[in-house]
């Protein structure tokens, strides 16, 4: 069952475009990189359920993200596909074979760990070339392999140093490079660039996003950080308190969160209780009548802070409000602004075309276009 | 000046206890090298007491005896502490409290009380199954029993200060049990293996009361040899015995110190 859902669902292949160092088209991903999951449970003690009942199926050459907050269960389902961890209920498919009680050694699964964990007793290129050692992998077979995944890291001369002297996206790249030179099936990464610093972890996330589609492995991406998630990901899962509350691409799970846990998580504010419906409006306390496009069918609305219009010249006939700006930052590309409207706080964010700025105190008229609010659940 | 003067009473101090320290080890080095049998009197510089003592089959015996003796022990101590460190470390989430208890008492418990429970335990023994008689076979065994909590503890801080999370790389990484303790377990604690194995080695060569109490009259120790001979009075000799010693053990620092330089320059 897992294999056809494999094949039926083709990869993305939005990656081959933009890359034009790496010479070589997209490796077409194999069957072998599906992973399913079938009412995993993990609890750790009575009162520590970390993952109660998650089922979900990663498609061949995807790169797919499990984000939520600490303690959400992301890292232990990370785990439970490297086999660090053991079910307590539940089924983990990889490729099709079901693989629930194989030890991580026998596992065709690598990890990139969150402390990058290198072995300080080995050279860069010892450690590097251990799961190939351990794989029994022979001489010159390895070093072969291991200056190939050298080159395609660009690890240049790093490869003669201790471990010691690296510093943390140093280390990093070495711990992508020993995993990778294994060539597995899936390759698992638990927060790989939280350890790093804005800039570096910015062209990190490019470079890793890069490296998968050249290579066309599935790669599971676990992290807090929900702008990186959507920076990297084909798709993504959002956990909270063990259980996956969304699974899209970035573009559904900002647009469309499906309830409040991921409408906040992904940054949302403008969130208010639907008080009453009528055909295709929902009344609020805060901004009252709202017209919406599709028939209502949760508790909550939202608005994204990007699609609220402000000014006197808005564009649409319905949704008009007024609000009172409280708060403005000023952040280059764009303005946020934080209004008052009937006691409800509000935030929008307008982009910078040069346009004359609200000062603080300003009451600024304000439109949403119906297809821009989305209901969702509580 | 307050400051002053506390500085200049803590520097006698400090001269006080060198002293105490070195000054009696000294005149230990000087008089083996006198050239007559006195206390009081330093002749003149001499080697004889050296020609003496390497033409003492008795003193090599004992030297040969002490060397085997910790060499056995300090070995196999290394294999058992490091099988109970690595069992302290695996197991340090749950309550060990008393277990761990058990492991420091040695450590902590009399020299004579330890040798003498031996030295009961080994007679008893040896009159119930005839094995076991006093001699070096029982000295090793007390040795390795008293040098056990040492190595185990070392080993157990060194595993205690690495990250845990290398143990699952190397499962990630294709390492089954038994290639991780060749590739990574033993190679990553070697430091600590390495200075388990001379701390027991100097505790083995160093100790006294324990050897005294389970040793038979076949396997004289060279501590227990200066023993007996000093009822006789410190003759020269003694000092001699001393004299090498005291080199050897500055000669074995010096070498450690230099390797742990060595090591961290090369990490620089």
């Amino acid at each position: 069952m897992t294999q056809t859902t494999a094949q039926a669902d083709s990869p993305d292949t939005r990656g081959t475009s933009t890359t034009p160092e790496y010479a070589a088209p997209d490796a077409v991903p194999r069957d072998a990189s599906s992973i399913s999951l079938r009412r995993l449970r993990k609890s750790f003690g009575a009162d520590a359920v970390a993952l109660d009942g998650v089922d979900l199926d990663i498609r061949p050459g995807e790169f797919f993200t499990l984000l939520g907050p600490s303690g959400c269960g992301k890292t232990t389902l990370l785990r439970l596909l490297a086999g660090l961890e053991l079910a307590d209920d539940g089924h983990v498919e990889i490729g099709g074979r079901d693989v629930t009680e194989v030890p991580p050694h026998k596992r065709s699964v690598n990890t990139v760990f969150q402390s990058y964990a290198l072995f300080t007793h080995l050279s860069v290129r010892d450690n590097i070339a251990f799961g190939l050692r351990m794989r029994g992998v022979g001489g010159s077979e390895r070093q072969r392999r291991v200056s190939e995944i050298a080159d395609f890291i660009k690890l240049g001369g790093l490869i003669d140093r201790r471990v010691d002297q690296l510093s943390g996206g140093q280390r990093q790249r070495i711990a992508l490079a020993r995993a990778l030179v294994c060539e597995p099936d899936v390759l698992l990464l638990d927060e790989p660039l939280s350890a790093l610093d804005a800039g570096l972890r910015s062209q990190l996330q490019v470079e890793l996003q890069r490296i998968q589609k050249r290579l066309g492995m599935t790669f599971v991406f676990v992290t807090h950080d929900q702008q990186e998630a959507m920076v990297m990901s084909d798709r993504i899962a959002v956990l909270n308190d063990g259980r996956i509350q969304q699974i899209g691409t970035p573009r559904e799970i900002y647009e469309k969160p499906v309830n409040r846990f991921v409408a906040s998580f992904m940054g949302h504010e403008n969130l208010f209780d639907i008080e009453s419906r009528e055909g295709d409006c929902i009344d609020t306390a805060a901004l009252g009548r709202l017209k919406v496009e599709t028939p209502p069918h949760g508790e909550l609305v939202m608005i994204r802070p990007e699609a609220l219009e402000l000014g006197s010249e808005v564009s649409s006939e319905f949704n008009r409000f007024e609000g009172e700006v409280r708060e403005f930052f000023y952040r280059g590309s764009h303005i946020e602004y934080r209004l008052e409207v009937n006691g409800m706080r509000m935030k929008a964010l307008s982009s910078n075309q040069g346009q004359r700025l609200f000062r603080i105190g300003d009451r600024v008229p304000m439109c949403v276009w119906p297809e821009d609010l989305v209901t969702l659940a509580r | 000046m307050r400051g002053g003067s506390m500085r200049r009473s803590l520097a006698v101090v400090w001269w006080v206890v060198m002293v105490f320290l070195y000054l009696p080890l000294g005149v230990v080095v000087l008089y083996s090298f006198n050239s007559v049998n006195s206390a009081a009197t330093f002749a003149h510089f001499s080697l004889r007491w050296y020609h003496r003592l390497f033409s003492n089959p008795q003193i090599i015996e004992a030297f040969w005896h002490s060397l085997l003796l910790a060499l056995i022990s300090s070995m196999i101590a290394v294999v058992l502490g490091t099988l109970i460190g690595y069992g302290m470390y695996r197991h340090r989430g749950r309550r060990l409290g008393w277990l761990i208890a058990l492991i420091y008492l040695p450590i902590v418990m009399p020299d004579i009380v330890f040798g003498i429970s031996e030295m009961t335990f080994f007679v008893r023994f040896n009159q119930l199954t005839g094995l076991l008689g006093p001699g070096l076979g029982t000295m090793i065994i007390a040795h390795v029993t008293f040098e056990i909590p040492f190595v185990a503890l070392i080993v157990y801080s060194r595993f205690v200060g690495m990250d845990a999370t290398l143990f699952e790389a190397s499962k990630d990484l294709y390492a089954g049990p038994v290639r991780r303790v060749c590739h990574f377990i033993i190679p990553a604690i070697k430091p600590a293996l390495i200075s388990a194995f001379f701390l027991s080695f100097t505790l083995s060569i160093d100790d006294f009361v324990i050897s005294f109490f389970t040793s038979g009259p076949e396997s004289t120790t060279l501590p227990i040899y200066i023993w007996g001979a000093i009822r006789k009075g410190v003759s020269p000799e003694i000092n001699a015995i001393a004299t090498l010693m005291i080199g050897a053990v500055a000669i074995a620092a010096l070498l450690s110190l230099a390797l742990s330089r060595r090591r961290s320059a090369s990490r620089q």
